[in-house]
C-alpha cells in the first residue's frame, strides 16, 4: 500500500502540537525568557590540540555586567560527560583535544557583554601537533589523546574459514567506501533555561533525548542528589540524535547556581557546529566472493571510524556498524574487525541511523559490483542470498523471525521506476544521462544485547476526569504525542478531548528510557497493551462500587464509561463524574525492551527492513546529480500513525540525500571548514524530487507480539548505494566515497573519456 | 515564566513600526538585529533563530509585505515600516496556508514552520493565482531538515491553482 492521506483513510489525524506550531504560539525551551535572566556563554578553545598553561579569569570578571566567570576548578563534582564514558571534560584543566573544547564560561546581564568578558579571558597554550587523521592516531609512535592510547574502541566477529573461503571463489570485489561528516542540522540549535529555584533545586530546561540519562549526568558534575534537578526537555526543534548527547546543561546549570540567577543560554549556528556531535566518519574495506552460482561465500570486512576527541556513544556507533556490515544476507565466511579512533576531529556521535547507514552503503555496493560481474541483475543475485524468516542475525543471534528483506524486495517492483531498470531512455539533451539503482537494509531497533533499555510509562485518570499517560520520552518533532493520541484513542475508543499526554518532565514522568534507536513507538505500543488492562479493571471496579453495575458490561468511550446493552449504549458516568470521587485509579509499568537471548553485546532482536528505488540524472558536463524520484518501502509493522511514518521516512530520505550529494562538515587541521548553512549545504526544496513514495507493509509473521517497529531511522539508511547504483546505471561510473563531489564524476568522466578515446558525452 | 524587557540602556534611536496591526515605539540602538527585537525586547518568540546569515529562512518575517530574514534586518531599517510576524497571520481562525500545513503533514519539529509560512503568506499577497513551481520558488530561502518537504510538496499542491502558468 502506497502510504498517502487517501490510503489512510481517518488514521491521517492533524496532529496536537500542530495548531501552536503553524501558528508560532508553541514555546520551544530556546525561546523562554524568566524575569532576572542572565545570559550564559562558553569560551571554546579554537585550537584542535595544545596544553593549557594558564587562565586567567580575572579582567573577564571585572567587568561591569559579569555574574561569573567558572573553569575547571569550579566544577563540584566530576568533570566529565558522556553517556557511555563521561570523558569529555566540562571544561578543559590541562589538555584540548578538539577546537570546540570548552575553556571557561561566563554570565552576565547581556549576551553582548558576555560575549566580551569571553574575550577578556587570557589562556595560554602549547600548541601540540595535530592529529586530523586516524592514519596518524594509529601510527606507532603516535601521541596517546587519552590515558588508554588512540582507540576508544574495537570490534570483532567471525564465523566460518574467510581465507578458505576466498580460495573457492569464482568472483571476488575489494573496495573501500568512504563516507562523510555528516551534520545533524537541527534547526534549532542547542540551548535552554537553568532556573535554581527557591527550594534549592535546579530546574534545567534544555532539549535532550533522555532527560533521566541528563538527570543522571548533571547530578555526577553538579555533586547533586539527582532527585534536586528536574529535567524539561520538549518540545525541540529537532535532534536526529544530536542532542542526545549532554551539550549546553553543564554550563547553563553551573553558571546558574554560581550567580544564583536564572541562566539563558542559546549556541549561535557557529558554535553548534564547532561543538556539536556529528556522524562518525568511516572508511570501510569490504572484500566480498562469490561461487559460480552467485552464492555469497566470504565476505571480510575492515571498519575504521573517526570518533573525534571523545567517546560519547562512538563504541555503541561501531559496534550497531559491525553488525550491520552483514546485512540481510547469508554468508557463511564472515570476518569483521572495527575500530573507532580517537582524533583532534570534531567529536562524532550518534546521529539516525547509528553507524548502520555508512555500512550499508558499502555493503549494498558490493552487492552491485558483485552481481555485476556475474552478469546477474542485481536484485535477483541479492535474493539469492537472503536471509529467510528463521535464519539467525547478522552476529549469529536468535532475533525476532522475520520475513521483512523479502517482503521489501517484492514490493519495492512496484514501483513505476521498476521497469525503467532494464531500458535507459536518453532524451533531446546527450549529456543528461538517466539511471535507476536499488538498495535493501535491515535495521535494528532498541539499544541491543546487554546494554541497559529499559522502558515504562504510567496511565491514570487525572483530576481532570482525563485519561492521561505518562511516558519519560521526548517530542523532537517525529510525532510522538500524536501516535501516543491515536493509541489512547484506539485502546478506550474515547475522544481526543478525553486523553491527557505527559512527557518531557523528570518530575512527572517515570523513566521510559531514550528516545532513539527506533525504540519509542514500539515501547509505548507495549506499555500501554500493559497497562490497559488493570486501568480498566480499578475504574470498573469503582463504578461497581458506586452503582452495582457488572463490570462485564462496562466499557470506555466518548466522554466516558458505558453499560453495554443489547442494543444501545448507555452512559453510566462520565470520566469527570469519576474521577471526582477521588481516586486515579493509577497504573505503572517498567519493563526491559525485548533483547535477543544470545550473549552477543549489542546485537539486536528486533530489526526493521526497507528497499528502495531512485530514478537519478547525471550531466555528464557539470558532474551535477539530480535525484527525480525516490520510492521507499519499508516493513516496520502496523501503521500506528500514518502522517507520523509517512514524514519520517520522507524526512530520512532526504537527509540520506543529503549525505550522499552534498553534506559533509569539513575539517582542516582540526578545524571545521563548514562552520554556517552557507557552505554546509543540505538539501532544499529544489534537490529534492516531489515523487517521494512510500509504502508500508503491515503484516507481522504469525505469533509475533511485539507491534509496531519504530521507523525514525530507517528512511535514512538505504538511499546512498541506490543512488550509486543509479549513478553507475546512467554513466557506467562506480563512487565509493560520499557526498559524491560533481569534479569527482567529472574526473571520472574525463578519465573514461581518455582511456575510451571516445567523443566526449556519448 | 514571563516577559523580559530588555530595552538597551545604551540606545540612541527611536523605532516606530507597525507590529502585527498595532503601533510600537521603542528605544533602541539602531544595529540591533529585529530578529533580537522581536524575539527578546517584544517576547514574539513566533520568529526564530538559526543560521543568523539569511540562508535557513526560519526567521522570516514581512516587511511592507515582503519577505525577509529579520537576523539581517537593522533596527533604523524597520522604521515607519508595517511589520507583520507570525503571530500576526492567524485571525478569526487559521490562514489557509497554516491549515494546509496542518493537515498536510508539513512539519515535524515545527521550527521552520512560521518562516515557511510567512515566506508562503508573502508571495500569495503577490500573486493570489500561484503556480506550483511559483510557490516552490517562495520557499527557495527557507530550509527544512524534518520533513523532506514531503509534506511541504504537499501543502504546495493544495495551494498552487490548477489554472496557473508555471
Amino acid at each position: 500500500m502506497w502510504l498517502n492521506q487517501k490510503s489512510s483513510g481517518d488514521r491521517w489525524k492533524v496532529r496536537p502540537d500542530g495548531e501552536e506550531k503553524v501558528t508560532g504560539k508553541l514555546r520551544y525551551l530556546t525561546d523562554m525568557t524568566c524575569p532576572n535572566m542572565v545570559y550564559g556563554r562558553v569560551l571554546r578553545s579554537g585550537i584542535p590540540h595544545a596544553k593549557i598553561l594558564s587562565i586567567s579569569i580575572e579582567k573577564a570578571k571585572l567587568l561591569s555586567g559579569v555574574l561569573a566567570v567558572i573553569t575547571y576548578k569550579d566544577i563540584p563534582g566530576l568533570n566529565g560527560f558522556g553517556i557511555s564514558t563521561p570523558d569529555q571534560p566540562v571544561f578543559v584543566d590541562h589538555l584540548v583535544r578538539y577546537e570546540g573544547d570548552a575553556v571557561a564560561a561566563v554570565a552576565a546581564v547581556s549576551d553582548e557583554i558576555a560575549e566580551e568578558a569571553l574575550s577578556l579571558i587570557e589562556v595560554e597554550y602549547e600548541q601540540l601537533s595535530v592529529i586530523d587523521t586516524t592514519e596518524k592516531a594509529l601510527a606507532e609512535n603516535a601521541t596517546k589523546l587519552h590515558p588508554q592510547g588512540n582507540i576508544l574502541h574495537e570490534t570483532e566477529f567471525s564465523k566460518g574459514d574467510v581465507d578458505l573461503a576466498f580460495a573457492e571463489c569464482n568472483a571476488v570485489i575489494e573496495e573501500t567506501y568512504l563516507t562523510p561528516r555528516q551534520m545533524h542540522t537541527y534547526l534549532e540549535t542547542e540551548g535552554g533555561l537553568f532556573v535554581p529555584e527557591e527550594d534549592g533545586r535546579l530546574s534545567v530546561y534544555a532539549p535532550t533525548q533522555h532527560g533521566y540519562k541528563d538527570r543522571m549526568q548533571l547530578s555526577r558534575i553538579l555533586a547533586m542528589d539527582e532527585d534536586q534537578i528536574r529535567i524539561i526537555s520538549s518540545p525541540i526543534g529537532g535532534s536526529f540524535g544530536g542532542k542526545d548527547e549532554l551539550n549546553v546543561q553543564p554550563y547553563g546549570a553551573l553558571l546558574s547556581i554560581y550567580c544564583n540567577r536564572p541562566v539563558k543560554m542559546h549556541y549561535s549556528r557557529w558554535e553548534s557546529v564547532v561543538a556539536g556531535l556529528k556522524r562518525h566518519p568511516m572508511r570501510i574495506t569490504m572484500k566480498t566472493g562469490v561461487n559460480a552460482q552467485g552464492r555469497l561465500l566470504a565476505h571480510k570486512v575492515e571498519i575504521v571510524s573517526d570518533t573525534g576527541a571523545y567517546s560519547t556513544l562512538g563504541g555503541a556507533v561501531l559496534n550497531f556498524a559491525t553488525e550491520h556490515a552483514v546485512g540481510p544476507y547469508m554468508i557463511s565466511n564472515v570476518e569483521i574487525k572495527g575500530k573507532a579512533v580517537y582524533t583532534n576531529n570534531g567529536v562524532s556521535g550518534e546521529f539516525r541511523g547509528f553507524g548502520g547507514n555508512q555500512v550499508i552503503f558499502a555493503l549494498e555496493g558490493q552487492m552491485d559490483r558483485l552481481a555485476e560481474r556475474l552478469h546477474l541483475d542485481p536484485w535477483q543475485f541479492r535474493k539469492m542470498n537472503l536471509r529467510s524468516k528463521d535464519d539467525l542475525g547478522p552476529l549469529g543471534q536468535r532475533i525476532v523471525p522475520t520475513k521483512g528483506p523479502n517482503q521489501v524486495c517484492e514490493a519495492i517492483q512496484s514501483s513505476s521506476l521498476w521497469r525503467k531498470r532494464e531500458k535507459l531512455n536518453v532524451e533531446g539533451k546527450p549529456w543528461i544521462k538517466k539511471g535507476v539503482g536499488a538498495a535493501v537494509a535491515m535495521h535494528g531497533s532498541g539499544l541491543g544485547y546487554g546494554l541497559p533499555d529499559h522502558a515504562g510509562g504510567t496511565i491514570r485518570l487525572n483530576s481532570a476526569g482525563k485519561i492521561e499517560v505518562a511516558f519519560g520520552h521526548e517530542e523532537f518533532g517525529q510525532g510522538l504525542i500524536s501516535t501516543l493520541e491515536i493509541l489512547l484513542i484506539n485502546h478506550f475508543e474515547c475522544r481526543r478531548e478525553d486523553v491527557s499526554i505527559v512527557i518531557g518532565d523528570t518530575d512527572l514522568v517515570p523513566p521510559s528510557g531514550s528516545s532513539t534507536a527506533s525504540r519509542t513507538t514500539n515501547m509505548v505500543w507495549q506499555a500501554l497493551n500493559q497497562l490497559k488492562k488493570p486501568f480498566l479493571e480499578a475504574m470498573f471496579n469503582k463504578i461497581y462500587e458506586l452503582t452495582g453495575l457488572e463490570k462485564s458490561n462496562l466499557t470506555t468511550g466518548q466522554g466516558g464509561i458505558w453499560l453495554k446493552q443489547q442494543k444501545k449504549e448507555i452512559l453510566a458516568m462520565t470520566y469527570k463524574e469519576l474521577a471526582e470521587k477521588g481516586d486515579c485509579f493509577e497504573c505503572t509499568t517498567s519493563f526491559h525492551y525485548p533483547v535477543t537471548p544470545d550473549p552477543i553485546i549489542g546485537a539486536h532482536y528486533l530489526y526493521t527492513s526497507t528497499a528502495v528505488i531512485v530514478e537519478v540524472e547525471v550531466n555528464r558536463l557539470t558532474g551535477m546529480v539530480k535525484v527525480n524520484q525516490i520510492d521507499h518501502t519499508v516493513a516496520a509493522g502496523p501503521v500506528v500513525n500514518p502522517m507520523g511514518y509517512l514524514g519520517q521516512i520522507e524526512g530520512g530520505g532526504v537527509m540520506a540525500l543529503g549525505f550522499t550529494l552534498t553534506e559533509d562538515a569539513l575539517i582542516h587541521e582540526g578545524k571545521y571548514v563548514t562552520k554556517n548553512l552557507d557552505t554546509y549545504l543540505i538539501p532544499t526544496i529544489f534537490d529534492v524530487p516531489e515523487q517521494h513514495r512510500v509504502s508500508a507493509i503491515e503484516e507481522l509473521p504469525e505469533g509475533d507480539s511485539f507491534g509496531p517497529r519504530g521507523v525514525g531511522e530507517v528512511g535514512s539508511v538505504a538511499l546512498a548505494p541506490a543512488i550509486v547504483a543509479a549513478i553507475r546505471d546512467a554513466t557506467g561510473v562506480w563512487v565509493n566515497e560520499l557526498p559524491i563531489k560533481p569534479e569527482q564524476l567529472m574526473r571520472r568522466f574525463q578519465e573514461e573519456v581518455a582511456e575510451i578515446g571516445g567523443e566526449y558525452g556519448t | 515564566m514571563g516577559h523580559e524587557t530588555n530595552v538597551q540602556a545604551t540606545s540612541s534611536f527611536h523605532l516606530t513600526m507597525e507590529l502585527n496591526g498595532d503601533q510600537v515605539s521603542i528605544e533602541v540602538n539602531p544595529s540591533r538585529r529585529l530578529i533580537d527585537i522581536l524575539r527578546s525586547d517584544l517576547c514574539l518568540t513566533g520568529t526564530k533563530v538559526s543560521c543568523e546569515m539569511g540562508r535557513c529562512g526560519v526567521c522570516m518575517v514581512l516587511i511592507d509585505g515582503k519577505q525577509h530574514n529579520a537576523c539581517l534586518t537593522m533596527a533604523y531599517q524597520c522604521d515607519g515600516k508595517k511589520i507583520v510576524t507570525i503571530e500576526g497571520i492567524a485571525e478569526e481562525k487559521l490562514d489557509p496556508i497554516q491549515q494546509a500545513f496542518l493537515e498536510e503533514g508539513g512539519f515535524q519539529c515545527g521550527y521552520c514552520t512560521p518562516g515557511m509560512i510567512i515566506s508562503l503568506k508573502a508571495l500569495l499577497q503577490e500573486n493570489c493565482e500561484p503556480s506550483f513551481e511559483e510557490l516552490k520558488e517562495g520557499l527557495s530561502g527557507n530550509l527544512c531538515r524534518c520533513t523532506g518537504y514531503g509534506g511541504i510538496y504537499r501543502v504546495l499542491r493544495r495551494l498552487s491553482c490548477p489554472n496557473a502558468r508555471a
